[in-house]
Parts: structure tokens; sequence; C-alpha cells
């Protein structure tokens, strides 16, 4: 069976195809555009999703082109339906239901986190993993049990991506910041105290957040090595409560944030203590992309009939907790 | 460590937090609490967690005991170790009862909290897993991460997360539990009370994130 799955939640906008056999699925194509706000400057999701109309004729033909497939081959198609910015989503929503209408083809809207999570698990062999999906737009522990994906511990306010990133703006570099701030955190070693709060099995990172502004005209590379200190020791403690209190023997990890190489060291060691087998996605697909959005629809179509044209809405705020699973 | 007084170790948990260890203290059985030095997280930080940590716990549970909340008696605190020494409650977790058992006790469960409360300490990690049901006794465990406070926002905190952990690990009957525990809760604290720490508990979960935003 073959799906084209269609990403546009935030950033990226992004077509994949996969196959899946079984409970086996392959990649075949996966093309993306990443918009990119200007320095200093967050995502503004107009101009994301201007964006994602401009580009999203290329990215298509370009994704179907690489994998030798025209429309006519394809058994369904899926987007993105949240949560996620709604005129981003919007765009993916058009595309897909322009294509399913035309060509009469099923239509499946999916849950992007739970794409997360199942995309993370087949391309790893995770089976019954306890997962932490670490993004812009996430920070959630989760296992599952009774038919869904439970939240163990959350941020309780802003995202560990949204603290790199709001932090990187702050000192002047274009979001996503992540990768620039590992790079600065890992030229010190000068530990600078930071609240660390953590509650129960939720962190909130907002005191952490304003804490750190205050201390950069000090250092910005010591500002960053505490900050990630900080933020992923609290992320890292959540997790072992979460661990220690669910008995899992697995562990992923899933989402933009999972790319840290730090943050990957951290829950390597905690996954050794608690004799717990260590999963994270391959880099290139942690973050957002269309293979998560078609592998999830390929699952999902062996159980439910595509959705009709009239229900395929966007959901800016659609839980993953909320999402039934009976694949 | 005091050899002398303790003897045989052996582990019985690696907690998140911890490791517990059974022995005996003064001839008594006794458990041992070691916040152990976790490599991952930078030596400073690790330091002043585990200190802070093991000094609130003695504190805090010799102090709800006055209140007349059941805890283990800390025997020992040895800071330079991040060790406490606490006496031994055997029974059950209440997490590993069944459904309708964990129903019942969510009741004195919320009233022992609500006591808490009452008397200005959050507990600051309320999961079934930290109540253990010896002979018939609601014994409350795991004061690392409490506090002294009477915000509302603060006891609200305790309330979403302990209903968090019916919601994850107890779903099937999360519904009644919460019931029976805001029964017993309420029985403490008073309606008026439950009612602005109720009101604040929806305030924090619409701060979470995609929680009924649009």
């Amino acid at each position: 069976m073959l799906c084209l799955g269609i990403e546009s939640t935030a950033h990226t906008f992004s077509c994949a195809l996969l196959e899946r056999r079984g409970k086996k699925g392959r990649i075949l194509a996966d093309v993306r555009r990443i918009y990119r706000p200007p320095e200093g400057e967050g995502i503004h999701p107009r101009e994301a999703s201007r964006h994602h109309a401009e580009n999203s004729p290329h990215v298509l033909s370009e994704c179907l082109a690489s994998a030798g497939v025209g429309i006519s081959d394809l058994d369904i198609v899926s987007y993105a339906a949240g949560p996620g910015l709604g005129p981003c989503l919007r765009i993916g929503a058009v595309v897909a239901r322009s294509i399913a209408s035309y060509y009469g083809i099923p239509i499946y809207p999916v849950n992007h986190a739970l794409g997360h999570i199942e995309l993370g698990k087949m391309l790893t062999g995770a089976r019954d993993p306890l997962v932490l999906l670490v993004s812009g737009g996430h920070t959630m522990i989760l296992a599952f049990l009774g038919r869904r994906w439970r939240v163990f511990g959350e941020t309780l306010d802003i995202t560990l991506g949204q603290l790199l990133d709001q932090i990187g703006r702050y000192a002047g570099f274009a979001s996503p910041c992540g990768p620039k701030i590992e790079d600065l955190a890992s030229k010190s070693s000068r530990y600078e105290p930071l609240p660390y709060v953590v509650k129960g099995n939720d962190v909130s990172f907002s005191g952490l957040f304003s804490a750190t502004k205050q201390i950069i005209p000090g250092g910005l590379e010591t500002a960053c090595f505490s900050l990630q200190e900080t933020a992923f020791s609290m992320v890292g403690e959540a997790v072992e409560r979460a661990l220690s209190f669910t008995g899992k023997k697995e562990f992923l990890v899933v989402g933009g944030v999972a790319a840290n190489r730090r943050l990957s060291e951290i829950l390597q060691s905690i996954c050794r203590r608690h004799g717990c087998r260590f999963f994270v996605s391959p880099k290139e697909y942690a973050g957002d992309c269309g293979s998560q959005i078609s592998w999830l629809a390929l699952l999902e179509s062996t159980r439910k009939e595509g959705a009709k044209l009239e229900d395929t809405f966007v959901r800016q705020s659609w839980r993953v907790d909320s999402v039934e699973v009976d694949y | 460590m005091s050899g002398s007084i303790c003897t045989v170790l052996r582990l019985v948990k690696k907690g998140a937090e911890a490791d517990i260890y059974l022995t005996t203290w003064g001839g008594s059985r006794a458990v041992l609490k070691i916040r152990k030095r976790k490599e991952y997280r930078n030596e400073v930080l690790d330091n002043r967690i585990r200190a802070q940590r093991t000094a609130r716990e003695a504190r805090m549970i010799s102090e709800v005991k006055s209140f007349g909340v059941s805890t283990p008696l800390v025997y020992f605190v040895n800071q330079e170790n991040f060790e406490i020494y606490l006496q031994y409650v055997g029974g059950m977790l209440v997490r590993d009862l069944h459904g309708v058992a964990i129903v019942k006790l969510c009741e004195r469960i919320g009233r022992m909290v609500g006591i808490l409360h009452k008397n200005g300490v959050m507990h600051g990690d309320l999961t079934t897993s930290n109540f253990i049901l010896s002979h018939g006794r609601l014994v409350i465990l795991d004061f690392g991460l409490a506090q002294h406070t009477e915000r509302v926002e603060d006891h609200a905190i305790d309330l979403r997360l302990f209903k968090e952990v019916l919601n994850s690990a107890h779903a099937s009957i999360v519904d009644s539990a919460w019931r029976s525990f805001l029964r017993g809760y309420a029985n403490s604290v008073g309606t008026q009370r439950l009612g602005q720490v109720l009101s604040q508990v929806s305030v924090i979960e619409g701060r979470g994130r995609y929680a009924n935003v649009v």
C-alpha cells in the first residue's frame, strides 16, 4: 500500500511517500522545504503559510519524481490535521483535499504528535517504549495504555524547543536555534546556577528562561552551557521518574530536539541505570517530516476507512492523548 | 556510613531520585534512602539538588507528623552523604492495589493531602506509588519535593499531578477515583477552599500545550 503524507504544522512543508507491507514500512521519498524567519525573529504564521503555499507544488512534484511514482499510483493521501499553527495546517489540508477529491483517493487526517511516535517506533524497532517527545511544540513523556498514549509528564508552560529557540533569538540567532546553542554550550564547562523546576513528573521552563536571559551578559557560552545542563537534567529527571513509575524496559526519544547530542547522552545514561533499552529516531527523521504523517495514515488505514471530505478539518490544539488508537 | 548500627544492605528499589535499601537501625528494620550522584547531571547542580532534597525531606517528614499525618519515622540523617535512615513500613503500594480498593483509598488520600495543605505544606510528588497501605493504615512517603506554601497555585499543582497520575496509570477508574479524592480533600479543607483550588487546577491545565486553546 502506498501513501502520500503531507506535513505543514509549523516551519516545515514536507511531502513523503511510504509503502507498507505488513508491519514493515519503507520510505520511498521525503522532500522538505523549511521556512526560515529573519534573525532574531520567530516563526510568523502568515509568512510561514505563504512559504508553504508557494513551495507546495515543487515539493509535491519533487517527491513524486524522486520516488518514480505518479499520483494515480497512490492508494491513500494523508495530512497533519494538528496540533500546529492554523494557517500552516490549512495549506497541507488544502493540498491533500485537492488530490483526494480530484483523483478520488481516500484521505486521512492524522495527529502530528502521534506521527512522531509511530515513525520513531517503526524506524528503531521499539515495541512498547516510554516515549519522550521533545520539539518546538511538545515536551511530553508518554506511554501506551488502554488504547491511548497517556501522558506521564509534560511541560507546564513552554516546550524545550521553545526555550532553546527563544534564548537563541534573544541572543540574535535565527530559529531553529537548537544547534547553535548546542555548539556554544560545548565551548564552556562553567556552570552558573539556574532555577531547576521539577514538579512531580512535570517540568516548568519559564523561570529558567528568564534567569538565563539575565546571565547572558556574563558570557553567552556559559549561559548556553548552564541552560542546557539545567533544562536537560530536568527532562532527564522527569523521564527517570516516569521510567521508575511505569517500569517500561524500552525508551524512545523523538522530535526535533532529539538530535541534540548532550540530551541524548543524558538519556542514555539514565537508560543504563534503569536497565532499559535506548532508542532514538535517526536524526534525519527526528524532526517534522512527511514520513511521520504518511506512516501513521498507513497504520490507521488497516482499521478504518478514509475520512469524508466534509470532515477533513484542521485542529490547532489536538492533544495526542485524546486520539483513540485501534490499529 | 554508620556501619556499627546498620547491618545488611539490600537494594530494593532504584528510584528516580534515590536508591532504596533494606537495612536495620538500632535493631529495627529500616530503609536507607540514598540520593546517589547522578553522572549525567552537572556536579554543581547535582550536589545542590541532592543536599536540598535530603535536608528538606528529613525536616518535612518530621514536621508533618505533628499534623497527625502518617509518615515513616526518621532515624538518622547523614547530610554529607545524602542519606536518610527511615522506619521500614511493610504493606502494599496503593498503585499496585486493584481498582475498587484504589477508589476507596483515594478518599483517605484526599483527606491526608487536605491536612497537609491546610497546614501550609505541599507534597510536590503526589503519585499512587508514594502511598503505602500498611495493616489498614495509610502512610505517605517521599517528601523530597515538598515545600512550605499557602499559595492556591502550589496546592493546585499537587492536585493536578495526582489527577494526571490517575489519568495515565489508572485510566479505567479515573473518574470515580478523582471524585473520591475530592470528597476527602473537601473534608479537610472545606468546600470553599476546594472550589478555589479546583478552579486553579483548570487554569494550570489551560496553560498546558494544546489544551482547548481554540
